[in-house]
């Protein structure tokens, strides 16, 4: 060998050749590993919203609100799927900032009994949930209503007194009434003036931009209000997957009741319900008539099954 | 001449056995060096998984305890008007019987391994698990079959059904505990 050649022995290209290998497997397990980090913060905070929304279950009140505040940065993904399993599905998602980049929201949590009205991603610190029994005729799940306290909600117009009423009496930070700040999104009630979100009460319909959604009561309205159209009508769908459950539990109710003497004569009227809430497809208008038309009648039975 | 190219051969022998050697000793260490690093991988695993088990099983825990408090308010438990005015922790027992026999599509509903409804008071010496043919005479609302098993967190709540007596119909209400298990991770 000539003097001045690099003098490198087999044993030394092997030894780096073996450091930069072991160095890039140690480099990807780490990285694997703040993936996995990521990923089992965002499952835990979604369970943990999601179990902290059983206290929101409503007894005998009108409705029901807490606020949520999350150290980090966060996304709420809210997925529904109104075809899986005999209830449908509601899949929360979480993504946290870290180091100013959003995480990739890979796998969610799935919650059978929860219908949460929002927007598909709903972003910020801190949330405002807000619950309201929905009864159909019989109660058929509290719904939640989840907002950023980023976003304010400003009631206007020929606001009905109940609501007015409500929305005061629930203290939630972003739905206001009057002393509406600038940037807030305009909810109104009335069509002369500008709005963001238009509810036209008596006619059960609220538009937003170019869509019109139908509600029927005070608890539909609130989630036509709050949620996207896609995630209202799919939740709505889930609904009435648990009405047609519920209307068969209460004509079995019925059946097992009148063995002891205990008529309600609503067996009929229930299994119409049940076969109309089976084949729901966005009509509320039908539906909801039958549903008073048996409230009305357990009201008045001798034997009320709910 | 000879003997010298004898000597030069011997020589290169020797160094391709060293080398032979070095090679083995270096590959005896690589394996010895990964072998270490996938002992500590294994080790950071398994302490992680470990923690991950333990945060569900709270998780588990949390559900059941914030479950249990409002169960009996959900449509498919509570008592409703049905027993007179409004009741809060109140379960109609003629429903849950109802519910009893379509549980199955009410699978991992509330995301809690069983549901039972133990009745306390009045008191009666022998446990008897409800079904259609012994109702109302039973203290015990099982709403999965075969036995329970995991941890159970529980809560009181009032029991109603319809009884009836020579002709009058009539409500009962009586006190029961309502206990939620959940599976430990």
């Amino acid at each position: 060998m000539k003097r001045g050649d690099l003098q490198i022995s087999f044993s030394w290209i092997f030894a780096i050749i073996a450091g930069i290998f072991i160095l890039f497997l140690a480099i990807y397990g780490v990285g694997k590993l703040m993936g996995m980090q990521k990923t089992q913060t965002g499952l835990e905070t979604g369970k943990e919203i999601g179990i902290l929304l059983n206290p929101l279950e409503t007894g005998f009140e009108t409705g029901r609100t807490t606020s949520l505040t999350i150290p980090a940065e966060t996304r709420i993904y809210n997925n529904c799927f109104d075809n899986e399993g005999v209830f449908g599905v509601q899949k929360i998602t979480i993504s946290q900032k870290s180091f100013g980049e959003w995480a990739i929201p890979e796998s969610g949590v799935n919650f059978r009994n929860k219908y949460i009205f929002s927007e598909e991603i709903t972003e910020g610190k801190k949330f405002h949930i807000f619950s309201k029994p929905f009864e159909f005729p019989f109660k058929v799940s509290d719904l939640i209503y989840l907002t950023t306290a980023e976003k304010i909600y400003c009631f206007s117009g020929d606001i009905p007194d109940d609501i007015i009423e409500e929305l005061s009496g629930l203290q939630q930070e972003n739905l206001k009434t009057e002393n509406c700040p600038e940037n807030s999104i305009n909810v109104c009630f009335s069509s002369e003036q500008e709005c963001d979100i238009m509810v036209n009460y008596n006619a059960g319909i609220v538009e937003k931009g170019d869509e019109e959604i139908y509600f029927s009561g005070d608890t539909l309205m609130y989630a036509a209000i709050f949620s996207d159209t896609g995630i209202y009508n799919c939740q709505l769908n889930r609904l009435m997957q648990r009405v047609k459950q519920l209307s068969l539990l209460y004509k079995n109710k019925a059946d097992f009741i009148s063995q002891r003497g205990c008529y309600s004569n609503l067996n009929s009227d229930l299994a119409v319900l049940e076969n109309s809430a089976g084949t729901f497809s966005g009509n509320l208008g039908s539906i909801s008539a039958l549903a008073e038309e048996i409230k009305d009648k357990n009201d008045m039975a001798n034997c009320k099954l709910w | 001449m000879v003997k010298k190219k004898i000597k030069a051969k011997k020589v290169k022998v020797n160094l391709n056995k060293k080398a032979q050697l070095k090679i083995q000793q270096m590959a005896f260490m690589l394996m010895a060096v990964i072998i270490f690093f996938v002992l500590v991988g294994m080790f950071v695993l398994t302490i992680r998984f470990s923690g991950l088990k333990k945060s569900a099983t709270l998780l588990e825990e949390e559900n059941a305890m914030l479950l249990v408090s409002k169960l009996a308010d959900s449509p498919e438990f509570s008592c409703g008007e049905s027993f007179g005015t409004r009741k809060a922790n109140c379960i109609d027992a003629d429903k849950a019987m109802m519910l009893k026999e379509s549980i199955e599509k009410y699978s991992g509903f509330w995301g809690v391994s069983n549901i039972e409804i133990r009745k306390i008071y009045p008191k009666s010496q022998s446990e008897i698990i409800c079904d259609r043919l012994n109702y109302p005479n039973c203290n015990i609302i099982r709403l999965i079959s075969g036995e329970v098993s995991g941890v159970g967190v529980s809560n009181f709540v009032s029991l109603c059904r319809k009884e009836s007596s020579e002709g009058y119909n009539y409500d009962k209400c009586e006190l029961a505990k309502l206990v939620v298990s959940y599976e430990e991770k």
